[in-house]
C-alpha cells in the first residue's frame, strides 16, 4: 500500500508554475528523496505534503485518506526544518515533550514517553540541557525525537544537511539512515545534493522546473537516465553527451560526431533501438567509464584541463559542444595539449533523442 | 623587595591609557549626573530656597537635621500624590500593553491598506504632548465633542462635566496618556513580535499547538526581553506623567488628579521651598531606581534563555 500519493499534484503561484502535474507513490516505510536544482518544485511539493501550502488542483492521498483542507497540525506527519526550528527558550526535554503537552497528554504518560524517545535517541543525559547550546547533531535529533514522539506515520525531512559543513555530512547521513531503520517509517527528504539522495534514498524523485523527470532506485536514475537533464545532473561530473547522427559501418551501428569521427560500434540492443531512427541524437556515456584507447580507436581529443581531486583525476577534453569530462586514476600521465585516445565503455554508452531529449532504451 | 612592582603589568597600562582617554567624558557625565545628585542630597537636608538670600553652597548655615524627611513622610498630599501616582501607573501601563500587543499581533500579518494605518496609529506618539493635553482638555469639555458623541450614542443631552469631577478627571487624564503612548508600546512591541523565528512557530503548528498554544508556548517566552523593556521604559515615564495633565487638570480639580510631577512642580513654583523639593524628588528617585533594577535583574535572567 502506498503512504502518500500525489495525483496530478499542480501549484502555480500567479503567472508561475511551481508545479506542474506531478504523480508520484511513495510505498510504506520507504526512504524517497526529492532530489533537484533550487527552484525545482521540490520544496512546494513537501510543503503541499505537510499542508503548509494548498495545491492549486490534484490530490494528496495519505493511505486512501484524501487530505484537502486537513490543517498541518492534524496531518499526522512529522516535519523537519532546515534550521531543524528547535524551540530555542526550551530545554531539550521540554522539546521532545511539545507536541504531547499541546495535545493535553496526562504528565505521567509525557513522561513516559520522553523517556523512551531519549533513550532511543540517546538524549537521556542531556534532557536537561538548553536547546540553544546544542552541537547540530544533537539539534537533528532532538527535530526528529520531538516529531517522532508524535509518532507520524510519515516524515518529511527539508534539506536538514544544508547547513552542516561538508565534513560532518557524512556523520549526519549514516546517523539519518540509521534513525530511519529504527523508525521504520515512510521518510521523504527534499535535498538538492545527489550524495545525500543517492547515499539514503531507497527512490530518488528527480525533478527540475516544477516537472518530475524521473522516479527510481538509485542506480537506476545513475545508470538509466530518463532523458538529458536526469543524465546531465545525476553524477559528478555529470553524463558527457556529444551532439550525431546514427550511421552504418562495416563493424556495426555507430554514431558519426562530425568533427571528433565515428564513434566504437553501438551494442546490439542499443543498435537495435536506433535502426531506422535516422534524425540527430546524443551520444552520451559516464565519465568514469571511459579508458584510454590502446589501439587508437576511439576519440582523439586534446586535453584542455586537468583537476586532481586526490583520489581520481578529471580530464577536461575538446572544446565548445563537443566538451567531455573523464575520470581516470590519479596516476593518469595526461598534461594539457596532448591529445588523449579515448574510449568509452561500451555498456555505459547511453543514446537520447536530441529533439526530444529523452532515453532511447533498449527493447 | 619591590620587583613584581617594577614595572607595571601591561594590562594596567592598558587601563591606564583607557582612563586617561575616557578622562573627558567621564567629567562630562560627573557634572551632568554625579555633580547634581549630590547637590541635590546637600540641599535636601537644608530649609534651602532660591528666596533665602544665600548661594546654594552656604546651605549649610541652614542645615534642618533631616527635617524635611520626616516632613515628607508625614506629608498627607505627598502620599496621596504618590498613591494617584501608582493608580495611574497601574491602569495606564497594562492598558497601553494589552492594546500595543493586540495591534502588534494584529500588525504582524499582512491586510489591506497596513502602511496607512501603521502611520495613523503612530501619530498620537508624535504630537508634542502639550498640544495632547490642549486637545483632551478640549475634547472632555462639557460642551466638547467626547460628550456631544455621547449624546448622539444615547439620544439624550449628555452634559458631564469630565475635567470638574474628581474621578472623572483621572479617568481623562488616564485615557489621553493612553491614547498618546499604546503607539509606543505597538512598536517596541511589534519588533519583538516580527523576530520570533516563523519556522518555530510553524514547528509548533505540525506538532498540533493551537493559535493560543503558539502564543503563549512560542511567542511570548521569546518576546519576553522585549516586554520588559516595554513595560520598564513606560512604568518610568508614567511615573513621571506631567505635560499632559498639566495642561487638562493642572493637578485638579483641587488636588484630584495631582501626580508626583504635579505637586514637586507646585512645591517648587509656588511653595519655593526647595530643600524639601530635593527631599521629594531624591526619594522618587529611589523607588524608580529600585523598579529599574528589577527590571534590568530579569532582564539579564532572560538573556540566556531568548536568542
Amino acid at each position: 500500500m502506498s503512504a502518500i500519493q500525489l495525483i496530478h499534484l499542480t501549484k502555480t503561484f500567479g503567472d508561475f508554475t511551481a508545479l506542474k502535474t506531478m504523480d508520484l507513490d511513495i510505498s510504506d516505510g520507504e526512504f524517497m528523496a526529492l532530489l533537484g536544482p533550487s527552484g525545482c518544485g521540490k520544496s512546494t511539493t513537501m510543503n503541499m505534503i505537510a499542508g503548509m501550502e494548498e495545491p492549486t488542483s490534484g490530490k494528496i492521498l495519505f493511505g486512501e485518506r484524501d487530505m484537502a483542507g486537513v490543517p498541518m497540525g492534524r496531518r499526522g506527519v512529522g516535519f523537519v526544518f532546515q534550521n531543524y526550528a528547535i524551540f530555542t527558550h526550551m530545554t531539550v526535554r521540554q522539546n521532545l515533550a511539545y507536541g504531547p503537552r499541546m495535545r493535553g497528554a496526562a504528565k505521567a504518560e509525557i513522561d513516559r514517553r520522553v523517556g523512551a524517545i531519549a533513550e532511543l535517541l540517546q538524549l537521556s543525559t542531556l534532557l536537561d540541557r538548553k536547546a540553544d547550546r546544542l552541537s547540530v547533531n544533537i539539534l537533528q535529533r532532538v527535530a526528529i525525537g520531538r516529531s517522532a514522539i508524535m509518532e507520524p506515520a510519515i516524515f518529511l525531512l527539508d534539506e536538514p544537511l544544508s547547513n552542516v559543513d561538508a565534513a560532518f555530512r557524512a556523520v549526519m547521513r549514516t546517523e539519518l539512515k540509521q534513525l530511519q531503520r529504527q523508525f521504520k517509517q515512510t521518510m521523504v527528504y527534499v535535498t538538492h545534493d545527489q550524495l545525500e539522495a543517492m547515499t539514503m534514498a531507497d527512490r530518488i524523485a528527480v525533478m527540475d522546473h516544477g516537472v518530475l523527470q524521473q522516479v527510481g532506485t538509485p542506480l537506476e536514475v545513475y545508470n538509466n537516465p530518463a532523458n538529458v537533464f536526469v543524465a546531465r545532473f545525476i553524477g559528478a561530473p555529470g553524463m558527457n553527451l556529444l551532439k550525431g547522427k546514427p550511421a552504418e559501418s562495416d563493424r556495426g551501428l555507430v554514431v558519426d560526431l562530425g568533427p571528433l569521427g565515428v564513434t566504437p560500434p553501438l551494442p546490439d540492443e542499443l543498435a537495435a533501438s536506433l535502426r531506422g531512427a535516422r534524425g540527430e541524437v546524443l551520444y552520451g556515456f559516464r565519465p568514469e567509464q571511459v579508458a584510454l584507447a590502446q589501439d587508437g580507436r576511439g576519440l582523439a581529443m586534446p586535453v584542455t584541463f586537468v583537476e586532481r581531486i586526490g583520489a581520481r583525476t578529471i580530464v577536461h577534453l575538446g572544446q565548445g559542444e563537443g566538451a567531455v569530462k573523464a575520470v581516470f586514476d590519479n596516476d593518469v600521465g595526461l598534461s594539457i595539449g596532448q591529445t588523449a585516445i579515448v574510449a568509452p565503455a561500451a555498456s555505459s554508452v547511453r543514446i537520447f533523442d536530441a529533439a526530444s531529449g529523452l532515453a532511447m532504451r533498449a527493447g | 623587595m619591590g620587583v613584581a612592582r617594577a614595572k607595571p603589568a601591561p594590562r594596567d597600562e592598558g587601563a591606564r591609557l583607557g582612563f586617561r582617554l575616557t578622562l573627558p567624558a567621564q567629567i562630562l557625565v560627573l557634572f551632568i549626573s554625579a555633580f547634581p545628585l549630590l547637590m541635590q542630597l546637600y540641599i535636601s537636608v537644608t530649609d534651602w530656597s532660591p528666596l533665602s538670600g544665600l548661594g546654594w553652597w552656604n546651605a549649610w548655615e541652614m542645615w534642618n537635621s533631616f527635617a524635611n524627611y520626616t516632613d515628607l513622610a508625614a506629608d498627607g498630599r505627598f502620599w496621596s500624590a504618590l498613591k494617584r501616582t501608582f493608580i495611574v501607573m497601574i491602569v495606564c501601563v497594562p492598558a497601553e500593553f494589552l492594546l500595543g500587543l493586540a495591534l502588534a499581533t494584529l500588525f504582524a500579518d499582512d491586510f489591506p491598506g497596513k502602511r496607512i494605518f501603521y502611520s495613523i496609529l503612530l501619530m498620537p506618539m508624535m504630537v508634542v504632548p502639550a498640544v495632547a493635553g490642549y486637545m483632551f482638555f478640549m475634547l472632555f469639555q462639557s460642551g466638547g465633542p467626547v460628550n456631544d458623541i455621547l449624546s448622539a450614542i444615547t439620544g439624550t443631552q449628555v452634559t458631564i462635566a469630565w475635567l470638574s469631577d474628581p474621578t472623572l478627571a483621572l479617568i481623562a487624564v488616564m485615557i489621553a496618556d493612553i491614547w498618546q503612548w499604546t503607539p509606543l508600546m505597538f512598536l517596541i512591541l511589534l519588533a519583538g513580535l516580527v523576530g520570533v523565528p516563523q519556522d518555530q512557530i510553524k514547528a509548533a503548528t505540525l506538532l498540533g499547538a493551537n493559535p493560543w498554544q503558539r502564543f503563549t508556548t512560542i511567542v511570548l517566552p521569546k518576546m519576553k526581553t522585549i516586554i520588559i523593556i516595554a513595560l520598564a521604559i513606560r512604568v518610568i515615564e508614567n511615573f513621571k506623567i506631567f505635560d499632559t495633565l498639566y495642561i487638562m487638570t493642572g493637578g485638579g480639580p483641587g488636588v484630584a488628579t495631582e501626580t508626583i510631577s504635579v505637586y514637586i512642580y507646585k512645591v517648587t513654583t509656588q511653595d519655593l521651598i526647595w530643600g524639601y523639593v530635593a527631599a521629594i524628588a531624591l526619594a522618587i528617585l529611589v523607588v524608580l531606581s529600585i523598579v529599574a533594577v528589577f527590571a534590568m535583574k530579569r532582564m539579564a535572567g532572560t538573556r540566556e534563555v531568548a536568542a
